[in-house]
């Protein structure tokens, strides 16, 4: 069965600060024009955003013996191993899409391959943080739902991060509807529009949510870096 | 002459695009790229002079101040904006051949990948020193950086990728394009890609950040 979720920007309740410093002004006050473009950015986004999510839960899983891959109702994905060990314990797994709609997307691509980029760069962060507190909100959610029968949920595994190939994104979708919350994908694996995620969430008593790895990987600058520091204090 | 290129270096390090312009907050009310560039011209500054005195050291050093972790994405932007607003000026004199380009660089986000902010920043600021950019963009296919070379002769080429899964299309993508192209020269760089990584693709540099492209650019065409 498919649960669907869908959002207004304003309940999703980001801060300004947040976003402040995912653009990489911490904790001092934005210079000009950065202060306007996040302002227009939000009042903008409530308008741009079409958020959307969906998520299917399966007990017909299987995890295959080297530990690198599992079967959701049959379909076979070779997550690989640091992803497969993390969800080996559950007892269901979740598929997940999400999408902040197609506006932000377009804005912020349109912005950024034309005369203001730095504008640009603003709502491209908007748009990333919306969808992954979208994201957060609907895990929050099913968190709440399974806590009266003791289950527990694991981070949130992705196609094209920790060796899972984004090619496994066809099978993903293929639990959902057509272009369901509006995200499909292209021949590339690709979800269109841009600011969208999809992946994998592990249900059981005995699973974990645990730190993200981001040690592994050089980017300082990286955006998911600080998602995922903030992640780590909601769950 | 001098100082005018020095202020005009000084806008495009710290991002002041116009006079009209807030940012940054220290130079509200003066002049900006725009209109010193112009002036400069008007004064009759050699074309290539403002380029290679005035825009590029100003690039070169946000270079630096980002490579340092001084400054972050936006203040990046900006720059690369003061800069694209004072090519507008000279690009009338590109055009005519009173100014050259160094060189010229085609850069694309490998197939399989749609990430593109760290794709455009090293574009931007190979444009601000002195290069011609065509930005073939995200999802690229080997056919596509043949194509684009094939047009451009002697371009350099730069691959970028984000995720641990497509930096394997790099690989393919930099065999494919020495077969088609043999001497032709790859740039790596991206999130999960290193030396190492350079090395065994078969790739000829690996940069982890904008300004490194540049520094390579500068010693195998400059």
């Amino acid at each position: 069965m498919i649960h669907n979720y869908q959002f207004n920007f304003q309940e999703l309740d980001i801060s300004k600060n947040e976003i402040s410093e995912l653009l990489g002004f911490n904790g001092e006050e934005m210079p000009e024009p950065f202060g306007s473009y996040l302002e227009e950015a939000c009042q903008d986004a409530a308008r741009l955003c079409d958020i959307r999510g969906a998520v299917y839960i399966s007990e017909n899983i299987e995890f295959i013996s080297n530990n690198s891959a599992f079967t959701i109702d049959g379909q076979f994905f070779d997550a690989g191993k640091l992803i497969s060990r993390q969800l080996k314990k559950a007892t269901s797994l979740a598929l997940f899409i999400c999408t902040a709609g197609e506006g932000i997307s377009k804005k912020s691509q349109a912005l950024l391959h034309g005369d203001d980029p730095a504008k640009g760069y603003v709502y491209d962060v908007l748009g990333s943080i919306t969808v992954e507190t979208a994201m957060d909100k609907i895990q929050r959610q099913l968190r709440e739902e399974l806590s009266a029968t003791g289950e527990k949920l694991t981070n949130r595994y992705s196609p094209g991060y920790c060796d899972w190939s984004v090619a496994h994104q066809h099978k993903l979708f293929s639990f959902f509807p057509e272009n369901h919350c509006g995200i499909s994908v292209n021949s590339s694996a690709l979800m269109h529009p841009i600011k969208s995620v999809s992946g994998v969430i592990g249900i059981g008593k005995e699973v974990k949510f645990n730190k993200y790895h981001c040690e592994m990987c050089t980017s300082e600058t990286c955006i998911y870096r600080n998602l995922r520091s903030r992640a780590e204090k909601i769950f | 002459m001098s100082e005018l290129l020095s202020k005009l270096a000084e806008c495009i390090e710290f991002g002041k695009i116009n006079m009209a312009s807030p940012y940054p907050p220290q130079m509200k009310g003066q002049e900006g790229a725009d209109e010193i560039t112009r002036k400069a011209l008007d004064e009759g500054v050699n074309p290539q002079d403002i380029l290679s005195k005035g825009l590029m050291p100003g690039m070169e050093r946000i270079g630096i101040k980002f490579r340092e972790n001084k400054v972050f994405v936006p203040q990046v932007l900006m720059s690369a904006k003061a800069m694209s607003t004072a090519m507008l000026h000279l690009k009338p004199h590109f055009l005519s051949g009173a100014a050259k380009q160094k060189g010229t660089f085609i850069i694309g986000t490998v197939l399989g990948d749609l990430h593109d902010i760290g794709k455009n920043l090293v574009g931007m600021m190979v444009e601000g020193n002195g290069y011609k950019v065509i930005d073939l963009g995200t999802d690229v296919s080997s056919d596509k950086f043949i194509a684009a070379l094939k047009e451009n002769p002697n371009a350099v080429i730069g691959l970028s990728a984000l995720l641990t899964t497509t930096m394997v299309n790099m690989e393919k993508i930099t065999r494919e394009i020495k077969e088609a192209l043999p001497g032709t020269l790859v740039t790596i760089g991206g999130a999960p890609v290193n030396n190492d990584f350079c090395m065994k693709i078969g790739a000829d540099n690996y940069s982890p950040d904008p300004q490194g492209v540049v520094e390579f650019l500068n010693t195998k065409i400059a």
